[in-house]
């Protein structure tokens, strides 16, 4: 079984009178390893296929197996636990807390897990390493650069050893130098062999990665090859 | 995620938003200052009132008086004596559950030393009325059944009526010296310590005013006894009191009885029967078995009744109770008022922390995190305003006493100090329940689109 299987999931929101079918039918499998794009224009439904992915919320009908486990029908307190154990979450809007420094944002995820408060220390510091934060454990948040805040959030994602990575829009909120750093730390945490998918509208961010999954009006329209391995160079 | 994290965290954000957080506890700071000013301004009331009743006698005092005989003993009740020695005497000797008993005669009298006079009241007894009476010598001795028996001319008397015959020697030891009651001399052979209340001895021994009108000789020596000096108090009449054997009484002053121009001959009537219940909890047996050697002493008629303070104590007791619960009420729902603030507020900061919450929420919290950190905070707001609440119930308590000079000075008890706090941190936590359970009902996706 793949990391991820969708087998025919809709998503319908009820707007007022209107009913919005958000999804219609996904059917998709993601393997372990694999650096996929979701890739299509505002409005196609891939935030919400996003968010699905991320265990935030839960589909309206069909079934989502995510490491083998049923999310679709979860609790809200099992949904949470996927959260914290199986799935790190990147945002556009990075959603880092202003009142904590790096170090806090960056342990928060452990808080929930129950770990001890020295190990919660040791693995933040070992994460912000890998983004290359060292130096600015402890400012705020507000004392960062976008570039800085989205590597924060991402060492915050990767704290608790997750099995995927989700990146919404990752680089949308940054300048194109900068995104494409945050470009490459992701493509350098796929090639350490974590799973990663990330949903962008712009094709050359999705041209980076190994599997391009493009949706449109809640339906997918072409989901590549799932490939395993080293992504494409542009 | 632990207590101690959340502890953290709502101390953070208590911090963060000082002013605010100020303000949200105000209301559990005055409405634990009120409750705790009220339970202590009661606690006072209270004590002054069992200082009272224990300067009476306190509740196993009992004294026999004299009654209506029941219809149908009114054409044979001349056949009972009434009230005599002979009464006591059966009540010593035959009574267990009385420790002690004295007859009573009052002589109003004129007791002059020197050039000094003093118009007080000289009551004839028994040495058990001492302890009856709960009379304390502080000078010298008591009196002793060898005074009963052999009807010495001593006498015992309070601290005010040494204070009345030699105004000019304060804490004059005057035992040894004579004085005559309406002319018959008597030694005296000691004096009982001053009796006031625990609040005035307080302030006489800093040196201050007492807290009602001082009776007499104010300013006549410093420091200044001050109620106690008044008659019309409990501590007054026992510090005026003059007590001689009731023998000599007798022997004086009521070997005489003259009706119109005739001599009755002695009058070996009481004025009063005292005596002291030895177990209260026994309280009916012990009126019970009295009344059954009185009705032997009295051939049977009912001239007789009790007067207890059981009611008495009973009724003051509930009235501290009373003013206790309303006052109490009273404060408990200003603190009420205080916990719907702090419910208020939580409600406010958690629409303006929807986001934080939202990732929390996205990086793994549960909806009960949430619910335990909301409630954390707000008990936490609890807890910091009760200590508050605590000292500034210091400021309350003066402000009222400066306001309104109550008789007795309020008394803080370690009880009423832990029930004003634990109530100010139960209405934290309570006050929190709802907002947590909103907060905690938040679905992720909603708070991170929100702001």
């Amino acid at each position: 079984m793949a990391l991820i299987e969708l087998r025919d999931v809709t998503k319908r929101y009820r707007v007022g009178e209107q009913e919005i079918v958000a999804l219609d039918g996904i059917e998709l499998e993601i393997a372990q390893g694999e650096f996929a794009a979701i890739i299509g224009p505002s409005g196609s439904g891939k935030s919400t296929l996003m968010h699905l992915l991320g265990c935030l919320d839960t589909p309206t009908t069909g079934t989502m197996h995510i490491d083998g486990i049923d999310v679709s029908r979860a609790s809200s307190n099992r949904l949470a636990e996927m959260r914290n154990q199986k799935i790190g979450f990147v945002f556009q809007a990075f959603n880092l807390l202003p009142k904590f420094n790096v170090l806090g944002n960056v342990e928060l995820p452990m808080i929930y897990s129950g770990v001890t408060a020295r190990e919660r220390r040791e693995r933040a510091l070992y994460a912000i390493e890998r983004v290359g934060l060292t130096n600015r454990v402890h400012n705020t948040p507000l004392q960062l650069s976008g570039g800085q805040m989205q590597r924060v959030a991402i060492a915050r994602a990767l704290v608790n050893d997750p099995k995927i990575v989700f990146a919404d829009e990752p680089t949308g909120n940054l300048d194109s130098i900068t995104g494409a750093t945050i470009l490459a730390l992701f493509r350098e945490l796929s090639e350490q062999g974590r799973t990663i998918v990330l949903v962008t509208h712009d094709n050359e961010i999705a041209a980076q990665a190994a599997r391009k999954i493009e949706i449109r009006d809640g339906k997918i329209v072409g989901a590549g090859g799932a490939k395993v391995g080293s992504p494409a160079l542009v | 995620m632990n207590l101690w994290l959340g502890l953290l965290i709502g101390l953070k954000e208590i911090w963060a938003h000082k002013f605010r957080s100020f303000l949200t506890m105000l209301g559990v700071i005055l409405g634990v200052a009120s409750l705790l000013a009220m339970f202590s301004l009661t606690a006072g009331m209270a004590r002054g009132m069992r200082e009272y009743m224990q300067q009476i006698g306190g509740i196993e005092f009992v004294s026999v008086i004299k009654q209506d005989v029941p219809p149908e003993q009114e054409f044979f009740y001349e056949i009972s004596p009434g009230r005599t020695i002979d009464d006591a005497l059966a009540i010593q000797n035959t009574s267990g559950l009385v420790s002690y008993v004295s007859p009573v005669v009052d002589i109003g009298a004129n007791v002059v030393a020197g050039a000094e006079t003093f118009k007080g009241e000289v009551k004839g007894s028994w040495p058990d009325y001492i302890p009856i009476n709960k009379h304390v010598v502080e000078i010298g001795r008591g009196l002793s059944w060898l005074d009963v028996e052999r009807a010495q001319h001593v006498a015992v008397v309070g601290r005010s009526v040494v204070d009345k015959l030699w105004p000019e020697r304060p804490d004059y030891n005057a035992t040894g010296e004579t004085i005559l009651i309406n002319q018959r001399p008597f030694q005296i052979v000691g004096i009982f310590e001053f009796y006031e209340r625990t609040e005035d001895k307080r302030r006489r021994d800093l040196g201050l005013k007492p807290a009602m009108g001082a009776g007499g000789g104010g300013g006549r020596k410093p420091p200044t006894r001050g109620a106690g000096m008044n008659r019309s108090s409990p501590f007054g009449r026992k510090n005026s009191q003059i007590l001689i054997p009731i023998s000599t009484a007798f022997y004086e002053f009521r070997s005489a009885n003259m009706v119109g121009k005739e001599d009755a001959g002695p009058n070996y009537k009481l004025d009063g029967l005292v005596f002291q219940v030895a177990d209260t909890t026994r309280f009916p047996e012990t009126l019970n078995q009295v009344s059954n050697i009185l009705r032997t002493t009295h051939r049977g008629v009912e001239d007789f009744g009790f007067d207890t303070r059981e009611e008495w104590f009973d009724r003051i007791e509930e009235n501290v109770r009373n003013v206790r619960t309303s006052g109490g009420l009273i404060a408990g729902i200003s603190l009420l008022v205080g916990g719907i603030g702090i419910t208020n507020i939580m409600l406010a900061s958690i629409t303006e922390r929807i986001r934080e919450i939202g990732v929390r929420r996205a990086v793994g919290a549960k909806g009960r995190d949430i619910f335990v950190q909301i409630v954390v905070e707000a008990a936490v707001i609890g807890f910091i305003g009760g200590l508050l609440g605590l000292v500034a119930s210091l400021g309350v308590m003066r402000i009222l006493v400066a306001i309104s000079p109550a008789e007795n000075a309020p008394v803080l008890e370690a009880q009423n100090v832990i029930i004003s706090f634990a109530f100010a941190v139960v209405i934290g936590v309570f006050s929190g329940l709802y907002p947590a359970f909103k907060a905690s009902r938040i679905e992720p996706i909603e708070a991170l689109r929100y702001g």
